[in-house]
């Protein structure tokens, strides 16, 4: 295998396929997190979407409806998890685990009579100049729509945050539900908004993971990504463009690793699988090291649970 | 335009307690009226209720005879009703402009200019693009009052807005409230500060166990009738006997305290050396961050200083840590009464468990013994008059005064030969300010020694035998308490010499 420089084009094309699931599901958790709502369901949301998406597919043989239905799927279930710690105020933790639990079985359930189905083709954008520009081409053109929404959702989530009223308002309530609410902002459907809106972000990831990326349904295809989002999201210290930044250095670590063991490195297999995992944590830790601004970004009240006084 | 604001039959009841029962009032623009009370008198539930974030039994606000329905605060915000709470209302991760802007319904360029003409008509500079965070307490109340005075207020609440000032700042904030006086603002100021209602306020009404009291001009009062009001007793004028024995054993005894430290917030301690004997109180004025903070870690322990020798009953203890030198029958009470004397999560028994001794066997082979902790805590609860006899009561339910009842009785039971207390009466009430000092002063009278380190000099003047003024880490030569008057106290703690 040469590493010509249109093969480098293809595998950085291919990085950033790979990392799209975890940008979309990472960037709606990031938001539920700032509004101070510690969701763990990720994992659960992501593989409904999955499921649901690609059954709709099936049925429907209409991806738009499938890709549509994927993240009403998503915010149906983070309605119940919106329900659970909102209005009857239980824990963050304990419900999210649930609903991953939930989810995955679910999931299961029913995908039974959709394995082994084939998928279908997903429209792509900009075929043409894919082929005909060297390097760039691979790397800008001919991904699926949802890859470039992926793309700019980091940015739109920061220019959100930064510069909108509501950013602002979301942010107030992650930092001090009590003092939103004694400013009259109406705290739990701020939380809920913002629960819902995770919710359709990881059906949506989990979507393109059985549609786009690996169009068939296996059963618990999203194999921890949603675990991984929600680390970046830490990692990152809730900032969206390094989460952006996270994603691709796992995508890629994943990606580059795959092909040094198919080169044969003698690194053993192990650890090289592992090194993604190590590798994201050690450039999110070192890029995110001011602890001033980690503080700044840090939803205060995460994971707390908020009841107004009667 | 005049604003008449009247409170009428309002009651408000929690499970267990009357907040509000039956409270009418009424206030005029124009004048500055008080609202002073014992922590517990149902003055902060009555201000909620006039801000809107909780809602009464029964009653009506009446503004300009218009019948408010005050059912959230977004409710009070449109009838020009702002409020500055005790515990800040801000988001301390946001900038101060984001904090202000969050519900202003206008563009930010004219926020802006708003902001900065509030600024120069009252002599107020604040940073607005630095995150709350990095403010200090005046600047955060100053941004809470910018917060009201952007949406033209008619009243204006305070509810003890001093508890967390600095003096420069207490006066910076009557300075500015009495031009909103003036603009025909109507101001309500909470407090249990009996001084600050005679410099401040034209009116004030007593509230006293959910009930209004007493209502009158603060010119018919002294701070002896509105203390007997709020109380609603005579209080004892407490003094204590001085007693200096010469001839009594050192039982304390410190040589070359140093302590230097990086962090610019710490102030660096340079050579103390004093000494306590049996029976003695000891106190150590000072304005606040002048090392207060830094010595008392040092006495108790949680800072070991290098070099520095500290006898202990004959024994040296400069190198053992607070549980050490309980053991040796030593005891603290630190200023933080929340985050240092008592966890406020857990508790009452838990806390009372923390402080445990080896000879207390409140553990017994790793197991907690729950009914020896609790039948202690129920002797400390009784012993210290702390106003519950629930000892499975979470600590962080106590008010100020019982919390530090149930501190000094926690530290005091096991009768320790020397307490040291750093500002033990800060934010409380005259009621539980008289209990702490009828206790300090008992443990004098029982031959147990005191260290007390305040900000009060009044409070060091009742209690001390001899006094100490520490200004930037150093030490002023120790003075017998009858030689020392307020004045002089004052220009050793502005750092001058009586020389």
């Amino acid at each position: 295998m040469s590493l010509d420089i249109s093969f480098i084009g293809i595998l950085i094309g291919s990085i950033m396929a790979s990392s799209v699931p975890l940008i979309l599901a990472a960037s709606g958790e990031l938001i539920t997190e700032r509004s101070g709502v510690l969701n763990l369901g990720v994992e659960g949301m992501m593989i409904i979407g999955a499921i649901s998406g690609f059954a709709l597919m099936v049925i429907t043989d209409n991806l738009f409806i499938a890709i549509v239905g994927s993240m009403l799927s998503g915010v149906i279930i983070s309605l119940i998890f919106g329900f659970l710690t909102q209005s009857l105020l239980t824990n963050h933790v304990a419900t999210g685990l649930a609903l991953t639990i939930f989810g995955i079985g679910l999931s299961a359930m029913l995908g039974k009579n959709f394995v082994g189905i084939p998928g279908k083709e997903f429209p792509i954008l900009f075929s043409s100049l894919r082929e005909s520009i060297p390097f760039f081409g691979p790397i800008l053109f001919g991904h699926s729509i949802v890859l470039y929404f992926a793309f700019a959702l980091p940015f739109l989530t920061n220019y959100f945050l930064k510069k909108t009223k509501l950013g602002l308002v979301v942010r107030a309530v992650g930092d001090s539900p009590v003092s939103a609410s004694n400013q009259g902002i109406n705290v739990v459907l701020v939380r809920y908004c913002c629960i819902l809106y995770g919710g359709a972000m990881c059906g949506l990831a989990g979507a393109y993971l059985s549609l786009i990326y690996t169009p068939q349904w296996i059963e618990n295809m999203t194999a921890g990504r949603g675990w991984i989002a929600l680390a970046l999201v830490v990692f990152a210290t809730w900032s969206p463009i390094k989460v952006l930044i996270g994603a691709l250095i796992f995508g890629g670590i994943t990606i580059l690793q795959l092909h040094m063991q198919a080169i044969g490195f003698r690194i053993p297999v192990q650890f090289l699988s592992a090194l993604p995992y190590l590798m994201t944590i050690i450039v999110l830790v070192v890029i995110s090291r001011d602890s001033r601004k980690i503080k700044l970004n840090t939803p205060t009240s995460l994971g707390r649970i908020f009841y107004k006084e009667k | 335009m005049a604003t008449d604001l009247r409170i009428s039959n309002i009651s408000k009841i929690y499970p267990g307690c009357i907040a509000n029962d039956n409270v009418s009032l009424q206030f005029k623009s124009g004048k500055i009226y008080a609202l002073l009370g014992e922590n517990g008198a149902g003055k902060s539930t009555l201000v909620k209720i006039l801000s809107g974030v909780i809602s009464p039994d029964n009653g009506e606000v009446f503004l300009n005879e218009k019948n408010l329905k005050l059912s959230s605060p977004l409710n009070a915000k449109k009838n020009k009703i702002g409020m500055v709470f005790q515990h800040f209302n801000l988001f301390e991760t946001l900038s101060v402009f984001e904090n202000l802007s969050i519900d202003a319904n206008e563009d930010n360029k004219s926020l802006r200019v708003r902001i900065n003409e509030i600024f120069k008509k009252y002599n107020f500079s604040i940073d607005l693009d630095v995150p709350v965070l990095n403010l200090s307490a005046g600047q955060k109340q100053k941004v809470e009052i910018i917060r009201c005075l952007l949406r033209s207020p008619k009243v204006l609440i305070m509810d003890e807005p001093t508890s967390v000032l600095t003096e420069q700042e207490t006066e910076e904030l009557f300075i500015s409230l009495k031009k909103f006086c003036d603009e025909g603002i109507l101001i309500i100021y909470i407090t249990h500060k009996l001084k600050e209602v005679l410099s401040l306020c034209d009116e004030v009404a007593v509230m006293r166990k959910g009930k209004v009291v007493s209502v009158s001009q603060t010119q018919n009062e002294r701070v002896e009738t509105l203390a007997n009001k709020m109380v609603g007793q005579k209080l004892a004028k407490i003094k204590k006997k001085i007693n200096i024995s010469k001839n009594k054993d050192e039982i304390f005894k410190v040589k070359h305290l140093n302590f230097y430290s990086d962090d610019p917030f710490e102030t660096n301690l340079v050579n103390l050396n004093f000494s306590v004997k049996k029976g003695e109180c000891l106190g150590i004025a000072g304005i606040s961050g002048n090392g207060q903070n830094e010595l008392f870690q040092i006495l108790s322990g949680e800072i070991i200083a290098p070099d520095t020798s500290i006898i202990f009953r004959n024994k040296e203890i400069a190198k053992l840590n607070p549980k050490q030198r309980r053991e040796y029958l030593m005891a603290f009470s630190p200023e933080d009464r929340i985050s240092q004397a008592a966890v406020p999560e857990l508790k009452i028994y838990e806390n009372v468990a923390l402080n445990n001794f080896k000879s207390s066997n409140f553990f017994e082979k790793g197991l907690v013994n729950e009914k020896k902790i609790k039948e202690h805590s129920k002797k400390i609860l009784s012993d210290f008059s702390v106003n519950t006899d629930n000892v499975e009561l979470k600590s962080q339910f106590l008010s100020g005064g019982n919390l530090q009842k149930l501190i000094l009785g926690r530290e005091l039971i096991t009768a320790p030969e020397l307490l040291i207390c750093y500002n033990p009466t800060w934010g409380l009430d005259v009621g539980a300010i008289n209990y702490i000092h009828e206790t300090l002063i008992k443990i004098n009278d029982q031959e147990k020694s005191t260290i007390l380190i305040s900000t009060d000099t009044e409070e060091l003047l009742k209690l001390s035998d001899r006094i100490a003024v520490i200004y930037k880490g150093k030490l002023s030569k120790i003075m017998p308490s009858e030689e020392v008057t307020p004045g002089k106290l004052g220009v050793l703690m502005g750092g001058g010499s009586i020389d």
